[in-house]
């Protein structure tokens, strides 16, 4: 039964270091070290206690019945299992982080879709050599020059030359 | 002409037409010019001047008199029309014309001077200008381009963020696990522990009843041994003595 509760989803560590930011790297670093800490003293402990021989320490032990009950009591004793309270908090933070992760995404791909029209516009631009002073201020807002405001030459103030 | 009767003919039609179709109808009706539109993108003006013959005369002009005239032809008309126009007096030489040779040969000489300069010169200037302009749109452009990078790398590091969760899931199990092993091996201990005392409590307490049974037996030997036994042994053991230094001289 034991070996059977552990064979839980296998981590790719290598994979996943792969995919962690620079600065997530400590918090990377110190759940790896947790994790291995963790399933190295699992290995350490073995999967069922070792039996204990029950025939020598009745032959041994001159008390009559002690080993019999001693037998009796161990083999009645079930020890429970430790109730699991974390999986449930850490799936209803997965729930939560998916909430974000997808608005994230959402906005992360929006952003992508306009720096891709931004970066359309810059390639397609006429090329510089070609361009008059209207589809340069048209290309570039500001280097429109605002005569209204500034109405002599040069159109901008003096400390912006 | 057309057009003209077509808008003459308009309010006819528009009667016929419903009201929401009268504006498209009207323009569909109306050919204002049949030319060919001219198309947006313009080719770009031509960077320098096209060939000239001594300096200011364009090579188009030769080139449309060689049929009629021949090669000659141009330089003849310029000749005769210099020396008609002097001849008639319709042009007068006079101070004026002294200080214009001399004004000109001044001009060209500059030009011819200082002109590669300038050229140059402005040229620079506006080599600078498109260098930094095209320095900020490439900027601009790699800049986009990081950023396109890094919104897909991050959008990749949150598809993956299960392995957190499956990560700290595990551990929990296998906290769990370890627990109850540790349980199971704690029991496991104690009661071994209890039993290896009574073996051990049992070895103990033959070992002490031996003892004891064995210092019994011996006090009560000793006790038992009266002075005239006392004295018999020692003598039997003077005769011992003796009977074994015979053997050991007799050996020698």
């Amino acid at each position: 039964m034991a070996g059977r509760r552990v064979a839980q989803k296998a981590i790719d560590w290598m994979a996943f270091a792969e995919y962690v930011s620079p600065d997530n790297r400590m918090k990377f670093n110190a759940l790896k070290t947790i994790s291995d800490t963790i399933s190295s003293r699992l290995t350490s402990l073995p999967e069922k206690p070792p039996a204990i021989d029950w025939e020598y320490y009745r032959r041994t032990i001159a008390v009559a019945g002690l080993v019999d009950e001693f037998e009796k009591k161990f083999s009645a004793l079930k020890i429970p299992m430790p109730v699991d309270t974390e999986t449930a908090k850490i799936d209803a933070q997965e729930k939560a982080t998916e909430k974000d992760a997808i608005a994230y995404v959402d906005a992360s791909k929006a952003r992508v879709v306009e720096y891709e029209k931004e970066l359309e516009r810059y390639q397609n631009m006429i090329p510089f050599e070609l361009m008059t002073w209207e589809e340069l201020n048209e290309a570039f807002h500001e280097t429109r020059l605002d005569k209204e405001k500034h109405r002599y030459w040069p159109h901008k103030p003096i400390t912006d030359m | 002409m057309l057009s003209r009767l077509a808008l003459r003919a308009a309010p006819g039609v528009l009667r016929n037409l419903s009201p929401s179709l009268s504006a498209g109808a009207l323009c569909a009706a109306r050919s204002f010019h049949g030319g060919q539109p001219c198309l947006a993108p313009l080719p770009p003006l031509p960077e320098r001047g096209g060939a000239v013959r001594h300096g200011f005369i364009p090579e188009e002009f030769f080139q449309f008199l060689y049929p009629k005239t021949g090669v000659t032809g141009p330089y003849m008309l310029g000749t005769g029309l210099t020396l008609y126009l002097v001849s008639k007096e319709i042009y007068v030489f006079n101070n004026e014309t002294v200080s214009a040779v001399v004004f000109l040969s001044l001009v060209i000489y500059a030009v011819k001077r200082f002109g590669p300069d300038v050229a140059a010169f402005a040229e620079k200037i506006n080599e600078e200008k498109l260098a930094k302009v095209s320095t900020i749109k490439n900027d601009s452009i790699k800049a986009l381009e990081t950023a396109i990078q890094q919104e897909k790398k991050e959008q990749e590091r949150v598809a993956v963020r299960s392995y957190i969760f499956d990560a700290k899931r595990n551990n929990v199990a296998m906290l769990l696990e370890i627990n109850y092993r540790e349980r199971m091996l704690m029991v496991y201990n104690e009661v071994k522990k209890r039993l290896d005392y009574q073996v051990a409590m049992q070895h103990l307490k033959r070992r002490k009843e031996q003892d004891h049974m064995i210092g019994w037996v011996e006090r009560n030997v000793v006790q038992s041994i009266t002075p005239q036994q006392h004295k018999e042994s020692i003598a039997k053991c003077i005769l011992d003595l003796k009977a074994l230094s015979k053997a050991a001289q007799a050996t020698v």
